[in-house]
């Protein structure tokens, strides 16, 4: 009771948000990146050294690389939960616009001039489920249940063989771009200094229209742990190679969405809604323009997932987006990160972790030669994990006072 | 039946709203019929009766939520029509539902700005709804708020309302409503479901309401909080208006046997 008590406490602020999903994500790293190597270097007498194959630089590059496009629908999947509504199409959304972009591609569409068609098409797709279950009333489980067979059969049709290559430059080049190292460190730095930057600033403001200000005790470690956290990627993957275009795109876009979900009135609306419908209504929040927006916003980024995908492959298949295991990973990756399925708490950033924690998962099993059964046990085990702890969470918020 | 005041007149300050001949029919069932009621300003009026008296049907007429029938409505003295939410909430008329609709996941300044976010200057090339919240003034506001309401038991305005008491909610469901221009703020039971304590406070809210000059009509069942807490109590029975009692003229003896039996020789 204890624990679960001191669980949910933590849970009430944005940081505590972040540590039962990175004390997840720093096992399975201890486990694989540690323990195994240990434990097979100690029991096989012939081995001379350990070796740490799953934190080399080359298998975290790979690992960051594996887990975007998942954290890219993730992050899209996360804004629906809020809402509590979930969306079991965004991977087939993503194949569709994924085969799309290889179709278009192919017919010699410039590479970024069909990035832009199958975003669009993306937003209109999410949106058509948004109205059904906004303006019709249809359970979004329903809708997008439909909406992922659907969709899957689509892209068998833009498909009939089930895969094509994506020869494109421009395509190819958003996962082959890489920053130059100094670059890499140059950004993380200023990522850094911006942000303590806005700290102190608000710190500042605070203490000047005399409201309550954060203790620097608790403001100041989270930032040095960020920007600990940041350098030490800059630095894994310039070890290996260096700082990928697609993974500075992933944090910018996620920046984004994160910022209009936190700091905006459109971001408190979502919220709000997720919260208490009735609530939103009665301040006079359109709610079903809300909905609307929000799986506008998932199809935005399952086209963007699709994108990222096709580019990193060099080929769009069925197997890699819509009737693969892309969907469940993604909406675990959500949920790891401690978005709540209930609605109204989560963010954007714990999908990415969620995401990490997920491509962690399965990249630790491959190397240690576990089978794809092992992994999927693996997988669903992490998950209800991760649900149990939502649902314990929870169960306090309901019930004070009443 | 006979609506008119009892005691010396000139006590009872002019009513800020007036309503005459409410009716509102249900299907078969009628409501309300004929009801007159009055509320002034820094008056607490408690509204009472038994259940389906028709006090919660005559809080949503007047709050817009239900259209009347039939009846005269009246604002200092001008002829008003309430025929929706918004009318009622232009005419500075708020209410307090006993659920109170608090989003419990959003802190207690969230929610008082809740679809009204104050936004930072400069990003006009934004729209509205994409322009960043002015966290800062959001709390600036929340805080005085809820300072004018004299709850001391709530310290942060960046705590979430899942955290805080009943009481607390409650404080919270009436700053919103209160909000800058509100003129009548009616409360649906809101000492129900609460223990002592949290009664206290909420009666203090209450107390605050009476002192800043609103109109406030207070539903409740309980006679001990409406004995401590209004200035006129109005008995409904059966959809119908039974009297209204200056409070420190009555007795709850008096009020229940209105209540259930509506008005008799012994009352008049």
């Amino acid at each position: 009771m204890n624990l679960i008590h001191r669980l949910r406490e933590m849970r009430q602020n944005r940081f505590g948000a972040f540590v039962p999903v990175l004390l997840a994500l720093a096992a399975i790293w201890v486990y694989f990146g540690l323990a195994v190597p240990l434990y097979e270097h100690w029991t096989n007498p012939d081995s001379e050294s350990v070796r740490f194959i799953f934190l080399s630089a080359r298998n975290i590059y790979n690992l960051f690389m594996q887990s975007a496009v998942i954290a890219t629908l993730a992050v899209g999947i996360t804004i629906v939960l809020l809402l509590g509504d979930i969306d079991l199409s965004a991977a087939a959304t993503a194949g569709v616009c994924a085969a799309l972009l290889g179709v278009l591609v192919l017919a010699g569409v410039p590479g970024w001039v069909a990035c832009l068609m199958v975003m669009f098409v993306g937003i209109v797709m999410g949106a058509a489920q948004g109205m059904l279950v906004a303006y019709v009333g249809i359970p979004s489980f329903v809708v997008t249940l439909a909406g992922l067979l659907g969709y899957q059969g689509l892209m068998q049709k833009i498909l009939p063989t089930g895969n094509l290559n994506v020869g494109d430059p421009f395509v190819r080049s958003i996962a082959r771009i890489l920053i130059p190292d100094l670059w890499g460190l140059a950004i993380a730095g200023l990522v850094v200094v911006a942000m303590v930057a806005v700290v102190l600033r608000r710190q500042a403001q605070r203490r000047e229209k005399n409201l309550e200000t954060d203790s620097a005790l608790a403001v100041f470690p989270q930032v040095a742990l960020f920007g600990i956290l940041v350098f030490a990627v800059v630095l894994t993957l310039n070890s290996y190679r260096s700082l990928p275009l697609m993974i500075l795109l992933l944090v910018a876009l996620t920046s984004l969405v994160g910022w209009v979900t936190t700091s905006t009135p459109f971001g408190r609306a979502i919220f709000a809604v997720g919260g208490n419908p009735e609530s939103a209504r009665r301040v006079g929040i359109d709610v079903k323009r809300i909905r609307v927006a929000a799986f506008g916003i998932v199809g935005l980024l399952a086209a963007i997932g699709g994108i990222f995908g096709a580019s990193r492959f060099g080929s769009v298949s069925y197997t890699a987006f819509a009737g693969g295991t892309l969907l469940l990973e993604s909406i675990g990756a959500a949920v790891i990160g401690g978005t709540s399925l209930f609605g109204g708490r989560g963010s954007v950033w714990n999908a990415i972790l969620g995401a990490l924690v997920i491509g962690s998962l399965g990249n630790g099993l491959d190397l240690s030669g576990a089978s794809a059964a092992d992994k999927l046990m693996f997988s669903g085990g992490i998950l209800i994990l991760a649900v149990a702890i939502d649902a314990l969470s929870r169960a306090e918020t309901g019930g004070t006072g009443r | 039946m006979s609506s008119e005041e009892r005691g010396a007149e000139r006590e009872v300050p002019p009513p800020h709203l007036w309503v005459r001949g409410v009716h509102k029919r249900f299907g078969g069932v009628h409501a309300l019929d004929g009801v007159d009621f009055e509320v002034a300003c820094g008056e607490v009026m408690a509204l009472v009766g038994d259940n389906g008296a028709g006090k919660s049907t005559l809080m949503k007429v007047l709050a817009g939520a239900h259209l009347a029938d039939a009846g005269e409505f009246w604002m200092d003295g001008k002829q008003i029509t309430i025929n929706s939410p918004h009318d009622a909430t232009n005419l500075g008329i708020q209410i307090v539902y006993q659920d109170l609709a608090l989003c419990e996941n959003l802190s207690v300044s969230a929610n008082l700005s809740l679809g009204a976010e104050p936004v930072k200057q400069g990003w006009g090339f934004l729209p509205r709804f994409l322009r960043p919240i002015d966290e800062l003034d959001m709390e600036r506001k929340a805080k005085s708020a809820i300072d004018s309401l004299e709850v001391r038991t709530l310290h942060s305005m960046r705590a979430l309302v899942g955290t805080l008491s009943g009481g607390q909610r409650q404080a919270i469901a009436i700053a919103r409503a209160v909000g800058t221009k509100s003129s009548v703020v009616m409360l649906d039971e809101p000492t129900a479901a609460l223990g002592v304590a949290q009664t206290r406070q909420v009666l203090g809210v209450v107390k605050r309401l009476r002192e800043t000059n609103h109109a406030v009509v207070y539903i409740s069942h309980n006679m001990r909080d409406i004995f401590e807490i209004s200035d006129r109590i109005c008995v409904l029975r059966h959809g119908a208006h039974v009297g209204t009692w200056r409070t420190n003229e009555t007795k709850p003896d008096e009020i229940v046997i209105a209540m259930t039996h509506g008005i008799d020789e012994k009352v008049n």
